[in-house]
């Protein structure tokens, strides 16, 4: 089942969409970068981004989120929120992050606010072309199998649309009249067209046994070259779409009875991370942070990286440490 | 609106010591909320700490200013034995501010000499510093002026007697978590956020404008080093660099170093 | 009903405090909603989520092994703003928790075993659940030997209960041993005169090197300050503990308990660990896998 979009009638399908929940897709207003905000006037989409510097991450794990209204007496009220929204121009490699979230957000101890999220939010995809910082392909994810419910492939005057999930199928029952049947030589377009993009990949990375390389280089240089010119910022993991450490406080309003419970993003790169009682900290230097990271961002699980090669730590990093160029450092000598 | 003083509020004191801004507290003070925070309190003391002369034992002192004069000093001491709370206020009292920019680069006679035409310390002026160099300080807000909701929480919390929860991470963490453009990445300002402590939720860069730094370097994590490594990447000269490090933290030691090493180069 | 929210704490009653040292209190809890009282289990070395709200959360290992459904002991040191905040707090009043989380020790598998538990200072909490329910069911398990490291007299927990023990122990199968460091400490001092063979000046490691413990049909338990924790191995090794006979329990600084917040990850990529979850009860040999997890 593959549909096909015309361009043209791009706007027409954004107005069904809008049925489906809020439509948050791609802008970038004057002096901002790209960000998923919420589209107002289709004119101002843009579904050529590179990349935003928040990932899509955002709307499920809230950068900083009131989990519960709290009353001394009366303990914690939890806070639902289920908006429904629509996003729209989801990156695979945002997607396949998405995926490895789902795997520690939705476990044995599903956290009700990603999950309900997740469930209340329809994600559409959209195919993209790699900068000089991508590197999706060396980690697996530049193709998204699962994790989404439409995701459109873009061929010359058209999209090419994958159907992921019911919901999407839903969707494409809905607008019926603006989708036709994918043609076999549609096929042929959308197989060169990904074909095409595998080629403009300039920027790779070996993982092959990365996890037993990073675990022998405790002491590779490497370390402490980049420690020394690294701010330990916070600012890699906080753009990292597969980052998933939160931090929490209570906050009480003046009359000393009532307040909220609230969570917010945070890294390892920050030096009160590892910090326990007594004022001990597991991670004291950012050597040893930065050797964290790396190390966490390398394996989820046995089966599985945490990256998913999208580029926006070494984007985003004003130290400008190369995320990829450490790596192959590390692996290379 | 007279509360009845009541034993089981905490007594507290708002002193000032030598100030750039000054009277942080009483300009906040106009708020509404504050006003009823505050009279949660029993005010014991709301002066200049130079009159500072009571005989009663406080709950809790907050302190503005800096440390620049022996007799800021003698006054610090006394509030300090006479609280059992310390908490210093404003950039000033955490790390000496703007008047300590040029600590250790010129001599204290140098600067009589600028200022007043004459060599002697007729003030008996000490280098600015932050009054955790002289007492111990518990608590400290830091900022130039400080954050309202930081303050208003700051007092929430000790009035409910806990420890108040300032953040120890840099302002951009602020940046990303508002998802503001990073000023130094693209458009290459001279923004100090990656070594300054958040709380003003990157009041400056959601201007797109780069960070100065007012509310003074992470205690025990700032990389200075790597800030001038990064400025300089993006042009700015040593000098340029340095003062504006300096402009509010020159109290830092590695800061100071930066300073320093720069100078004996420079002489040579 | 809605779908349950991990992170959402219980309500709980203390029904008791108890005074152990300056900066340690016993709290007894009972938890009020009846509906879960009937599904709260838990086992010697969980933890909980303890809450004050408005203040913030801590993770706490339950320190008693379950006999009454729906209660438990914290052993709660004040150390920062939550333990502070729950120290104020008084019978009648509540706390509020959420858990039982983490492995917990093998009590199952060490069942038929010798029990060697090594504690300093606070870490004596979680190892007297293991304790306890040894002692609860005491055929299960053979000779129980306790070595517990303190400061002083006045720092030591549960005084008046391991006095006891280190009395008439015996009678129970069980030897229960101290070591103290205030060499001005006369109430350590007659104890010591009591028994010197159970109770010596020094650290704990002391009371290794001068027992005679053998690690057959043996299992260690370690729970102290992380810096015990080298020595005590290797005093363990030396005497012919393998890595697996070795169980210690780890402290992170725990934001979730449950595998979400990150704050307990350790390990490089080849044996990334939460300690929340896989833990906080690790063998030694794991300790050898996991990159700076001891
Ligand atoms: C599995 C597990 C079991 C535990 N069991 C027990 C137990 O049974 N009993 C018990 O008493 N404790 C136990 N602990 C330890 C307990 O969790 C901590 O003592 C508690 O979290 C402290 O919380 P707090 O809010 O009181 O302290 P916080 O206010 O968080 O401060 C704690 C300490 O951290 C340091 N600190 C915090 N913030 C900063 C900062 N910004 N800069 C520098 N230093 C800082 C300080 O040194 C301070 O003393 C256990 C911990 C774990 C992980
Ligand atoms: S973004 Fe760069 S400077 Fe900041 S912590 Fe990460 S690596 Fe260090
Ligand atoms: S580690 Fe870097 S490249 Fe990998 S997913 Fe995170 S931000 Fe993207
Ligand atoms: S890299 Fe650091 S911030 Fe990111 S998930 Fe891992 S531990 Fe957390
Ligand atoms: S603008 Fe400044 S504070 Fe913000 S992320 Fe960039 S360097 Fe950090
Ligand atoms: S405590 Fe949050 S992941 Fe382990």
């Amino acid at each position: 089942m593959y549909k096909k979009l015309l361009k043209d009638d791009l706007e027409n399908f954004i107005f069904i969409l809008k049925k489906f929940g809020v439509v948050h897709a791609p802008v970038r207003e004057a002096g901002r970068v790209y960000e998923f905000t919420e589209l107002t006037d289709s004119k101002i989409l843009q579904l050529n981004y590179t990349r935003t510097m928040i990932p899509p991450k955002k709307f499920f794990l809230k950068p900083k989120e009131q989990l519960y209204i709290l009353n001394r007496r009366e303990g914690f009220k939890e806070i639902v929120d289920d908006s429904k929204i629509v996003l729209l121009g989801v990156h695979a490699c945002d997607i396949n992050a998405l995926n490895l979230l789902d795997r520690i957000y939705i476990d044995q101890f599903p956290d009700r606010y990603y999950k309900t999220r997740r469930e209340n939010t329809i994600i559409i995809g959209v195919s993209c072309k790699p900068d000089e910082y991508c590197f999706c392909t060396s980690t697996n994810s530049s193709y998204a199998l699962e994790g989404f419910d439409l995701f459109m492939h873009e061929i010359d005057d058209s999209y090419i649309i994958r159907i992921g999930s019911l919901k999407g199928f839903q969707i494409v029952c809905e607008s019926e009249n603006l989708l036709a049947e994918a043609s076999s030589n549609d096929i042929k377009e959308f197989k060169r067209a990904e074909a095409e993009r595998l080629k403009e990949f300039t920027l790779h990375l070996n993982v092959n046994g990365i996890q037993d390389i990073l675990d022998a280089s405790y002491d590779h240089p490497v370390w402490q070259e980049n420690a020394d010119i690294c701010f330990g910022c916070g600012s890699c993991n906080l753009v990292c779409p597969t980052c998933r450490c939160y931090d929490t406080a209570d906050f009480l309003n003046l009359d000393l009875k009532t307040g909220v419970r609230v969570r917010r993003w945070d890294s390892c790169m920050l030096k009160q991370h590892g910090l326990v009682a007594g004022g001990l900290n597991f991670r004291p230097t950012r050597v040893e942070r930065l050797y964290n990271r790396f190390n966490c961002k390398m394996s989820l699980s046995e089966d599985s990286l945490n990256c998913v090669g999208c580029g926006r730590c070494t984007v985003y990093c004003p130290a400008d440490i190369n995320f990829v160029e450490v790596l192959k450092q590390v692996g290379e000598d | 609106m007279k509360e009845p003083a009541s034993e089981n509020k905490p007594k507290i004191g708002v002193f000032s010591l030598t100030g750039c801004a000054g009277d942080q507290l009483m300009i906040l003070n106009l708020e509404d909320t504050l006003i009823e925070l505050l009279s949660k309190f029993e005010i014991k003391s709301f002066q200049e700490a130079s009159s500072y002369s009571e005989n009663i034992r406080l709950d809790i002192a907050f302190v503005e200013g800096s440390v620049s004069t022996e007799h800021d000093l003698e006054k610090l001491k006394e509030i300090r034995d006479k609280s059992s709370l310390l908490v210093a206020i404003g950039d000033c009292a955490v790390n000496g501010c703007v008047q300590a920019m040029r600590n250790s680069q010129t001599s204290i006679a140098e600067r009589m000499l600028d200022v007043y035409g004459v060599e002697d310390n007729i003030y008996r002026a000490l280098e600015p510093k932050g009054i955790g160099e002289y007492v111990r300080v518990d608590f400290e807000i830091p900022g130039c002026p400080v954050e309202k909701e930081e303050v208003f929480n700051t007092l929430i919390s000790l009035l409910n007697g806990d420890p108040p929860l300032i953040p120890d991470y840099p302002v951009c963490v602020e940046c990303k978590l508002n998802g503001y453009p990073c000023v130094i990445i693209e458009e290459g300002k001279p923004c100090l956020g990656p070594i300054i402590t958040a709380g003003c939720d990157a009041r400056c860069p959601s201007l797109g404008l780069d960070c100065v730094g007012c509310r003074g370097p992470i205690k025990g994590e700032t990389n200075a080093k790597a800030e001038l490594e990064a400025l300089r990447k993006r042009g700015y000269p040593d000098k340029y660099i340095i003062n504006r490090l300096r402009f509010f933290a020159g109290n830092f030691p590695d800061i100071r170093i930066l300073g320093e090493r720069k100078n004996s180069k420079g002489e040579k | 009903m809605t779908v349950k929210n991990p992170l959402t704490p219980m309500e709980a009653e203390i029904i008791r405090v108890e005074e152990m040292t300056s900066i340690e209190k016993l709290f007894y809890l009972k938890l009020t909603d009846p509906q879960i009282i009937g599904e709260f289990h838990y086992n010697p070395g969980q933890f909980l989520e303890v809450s004050v709200p408005g203040v913030g959360e801590a993770p706490i290992s339950i320190c008693d092994a379950q006999r009454e459904p729906g209660q438990l002991q914290l052993c709660i040191r004040k150390v920062g703003r939550v333990t502070n905040a729950i120290h104020r707090l008084k019978e009648g009043d509540r706390l509020w928790i959420r858990g039982p989380y983490g492995n917990g020790f093998p009590m199952k598998l060490m069942e038929n075993h010798n029990l060697l538990l090594i504690a300093g200072g606070l870490g004596i909490a979680p190892l007297r659940s293991v304790l306890q329910h040894a002692l609860l069911y005491r055929t299960n398990y053979g000779l129980i030997t306790v070595m517990y490291g303190v400061r002083c007299y006045s720092m030591m927990l549960f005084r008046e209960e391991f006095i006891r023990l280190f009395r008439e122990g015996d009678k129970l199968n069980v030897k229960f041993l101290l070591a103290y460091e205030d060499e001005s400490d006369t109430k350590c001092y007659q104890l010591a005169c009591e028994r010197s063979d159970r109770c010596m000046r020094g650290l704990v490691t002391r009371l290794i090197e001068a027992a005679t413990i053998t690690p057959d049909n043996t299992y260690a338990v370690i729970c102290g300050p992380p810096v015990m924790y080298k020595f005590v191995v290797r005093e363990l090794t030396q005497r012919g503990f393998t890595p697996t006979q070795i169980y210690m329990t780890m402290e992170r600084r725990m934001k979730c308990g449950v595998g979400k917040c990150g704050h307990c990850i350790t390990g490089s990529s080849n044996s990334i660990k939460y300690v929340c979850k896989d833990g906080p009860v690790f063998t030694y040999w794991d300790a050898l896998k996991t990159k700076g997890l001891m």
